[in-house]
């Protein structure tokens, strides 16, 4: 079985008609997305992931490389039946949400019961039933953009690729929408997912990759990049956290971090000092420390800090 | 065929109101002939079918010149094109859907042009050969828009399209007649305009059928053009 989704070396340039000024927003980008994992696409406002998603999507052609997408070359019609896509600020056609979903199945060659049936599925799914027979003009932001889900769920695709697809929902819908997604990997599906919120793409995905400025700066399984191996927290017992730099003190018991290579060190301090260790952890970085590591902007942001 | 048929139909609802429009037009018409003495307002009743007839030429030339730019500004684009849709296909859709527009028209006035210039003495079958000549021209016209739309704003569209359009017709005056028929809108709407009571025209098929296989022509050329332009990124 090969690989859902694969970019090889894919660079896009835009030119600027008047000023023949050129614009790479992606620069050799090189990633392979297996099948039935989710994978989270994550990238500062400008880094080229909705281009990136376009070229998959066949709306555009890469400048240099290739791509390709369940098996066949990016922008291969027939392989977008198997594949559901929702855009970033999604834009749909003002009709009734029921026959909108139905219209965008019958494009991908779905017609009759089945259509019908399916469309009723993925409405109930975004909780948009009761509202079938509303014209999409008079919806919120938020239901348009479940509408969007349940137009790119509508063909029950093997690869779902979402450019921001909760950031116009509320908490409520996020979270249905969070499960939507681990449910749909538990059905084998793969689904490509480019989003600004972390800690959402921490809770959901296996793996993710960081774009920045159109180069891929960081990739990995998420729990391998939030271990990061180079400091371990120490929860102890019976010692004052005086001892131990940075130590914190609750109900008794003292926590700290140390160096991975130090806590030998660190365990021996504890028990000359006639402590007793609890635990000791490699400590977990959050997805936004990393973040804003690979993007340049954790110095900047900790600089802002201090001063 | 069917993703064709259905972008088609969701092109001519998506222009229902800008078709109501023209329809009013036909409806001044009918309400001419209802109201007026027709034998005494004969000759105003063929002016104004006439004016009619080529108010839908220029519609055509909006229609075909703004369809994909509106949908790739509004973005609505994408989800169609997300599906199993090839950009032949989108741009076909839209073409059928520009001819169905046309032809909703091109009925319409043909109903009620036999009708009221009919009691007038212009012959009915006529009428339809007229319309015949203007829905080809309709549906050329909006091809060509179609073809320079996917590559240019609208305004630019509708330039290149009058150039192109525009250019035999100057060159049938300036060298030979025949150069008229190279893209043969005006010459078609020549047909219509020069057609009156007394000589109502010779039913020529010719430009028809040229006009007819000048469409297709255009539709391959816009559809190769359209398969290679980015759609992501609104045309300026």
């Amino acid at each position: 079985m090969g690989l859902a989704l694969e970019f090889d070396g894919v660079s896009k340039e835009y030119r600027n008609f008047p000023s023949r000024r050129t614009v790479r927003a992606l620069d050799g980008f090189t990633l392979q997305v297996e099948h039935g994992e989710i994978f989270g696409f994550l990238g500062p406002n400008g880094a080229g992931k909705s281009t990136a998603i376009h070229l998959a999507m066949g709306f555009m052609r890469p400048t240099h490389g290739k791509g390709r997408m369940l098996g066949e070359a990016f922008g291969h019609a027939r392989t977008r039946r198997r594949v559901g896509f929702l855009a970033e600020n999604v834009a749909l056609y003002h009709r009734r949400a029921g026959r909108l979903v139905r219209f965008y199945g019958a494009l991908n060659g779905m017609g009759g019961a089945q259509l019908s049936k399916r469309a009723a599925e993925v409405l109930e799914a975004v909780n948009l039933t009761d509202l079938a027979s509303r014209n999409v003009g008079k919806y919120s932001r938020g239901m348009v953009q479940r509408l969007g889900l349940a137009q790119a769920l509508v063909n029950d695709p093997e690869l779902l690729i979402l450019d921001e697809p909760t950031s116009a929902l509320d908490p409520l819908s996020r979270v249905a929408v969070r499960e939507l997604l681990i449910h749909m990997r538990s059905q084998g599906k793969t689904i490509f997912l480019s989003s600004h919120l972390l800690s959402e793409v921490e809770l959901v995905c296996d793996r993710v990759a960081v774009l920045h400025r159109g180069r891929l700066v960081r990739q990995g399984k998420i729990a391998d990049l939030l271990q990061s191996g180079e400091q371990v927290e120490v929860v102890a017992r019976g010692i004052v956290p005086d001892a131990f730099a940075g130590a914190i003190a609750h109900d008794g018991v003292v926590s700290f971090s140390v160096p991975t290579k130090a806590q030998r060190q660190s365990l021996e301090q504890v028990w000359s000092l006639g402590g007793e260790v609890i635990s000791v952890n490699p400590v977990r970085r959050s997805l936004e420390e990393i973040f804003l590591e690979v993007t340049g902007n954790g110095e900047s942001s900790r600089e802002k800090g201090a001063s | 065929m069917k993703p064709v048929l259905l972008i088609a139909v969701n092109f001519v609802r998506e222009q229902r109101w800008p078709i109501f429009v023209l329809l009013l037009w036909v409806l001044l018409l009918a309400f001419l002939g209802l109201v007026t003495d027709i034998q005494r307002e004969r000759e105003d009743l063929l002016f104004i079918f006439k004016q009619v007839a080529i108010y839908v030429v220029l519609f055509s030339i909006f229609f075909g010149g703004s369809a994909t730019y509106n949908e790739r500004k509004s973005r609505r684009i994408l989800a169609v094109l997300s599906k199993g849709v090839a950009r032949r296909q989108y741009l076909s859709g839209l073409i059928i859907g520009v001819a169905i527009s046309c032809c909703i028209y091109g009925f319409s006035l043909g109903l009620t042009g036999s009708w009221a210039l009919g009691q007038a003495g212009f012959p009915v079958s006529q009428v339809w050969f007229l319309m015949a000549c203007l829905i080809a021209a309709c549906v050329l016209a909006g091809t060509v828009a179609l073809m320079f739309s996917t590559f240019l704003n609208p305004f630019f569209a509708a330039g290149a399209t009058g150039i192109v359009l525009g250019l035999p017709f100057v060159a049938s005056r300036l060298f030979a007649p025949w150069a008229g028929y190279s893209v043969p809108v005006v010459a078609l709407t020549g047909t219509i305009m020069r057609a009156s009571y007394r000589h109502p025209g010779e039913r020529d098929w010719f430009p028809v059928m040229l006009a007819l296989g000048e469409i297709v022509i255009f539709w391959i050329l816009g559809a190769w053009i359209f398969s290679r332009v980015d759609v992501a990124v609104a045309v300026e």
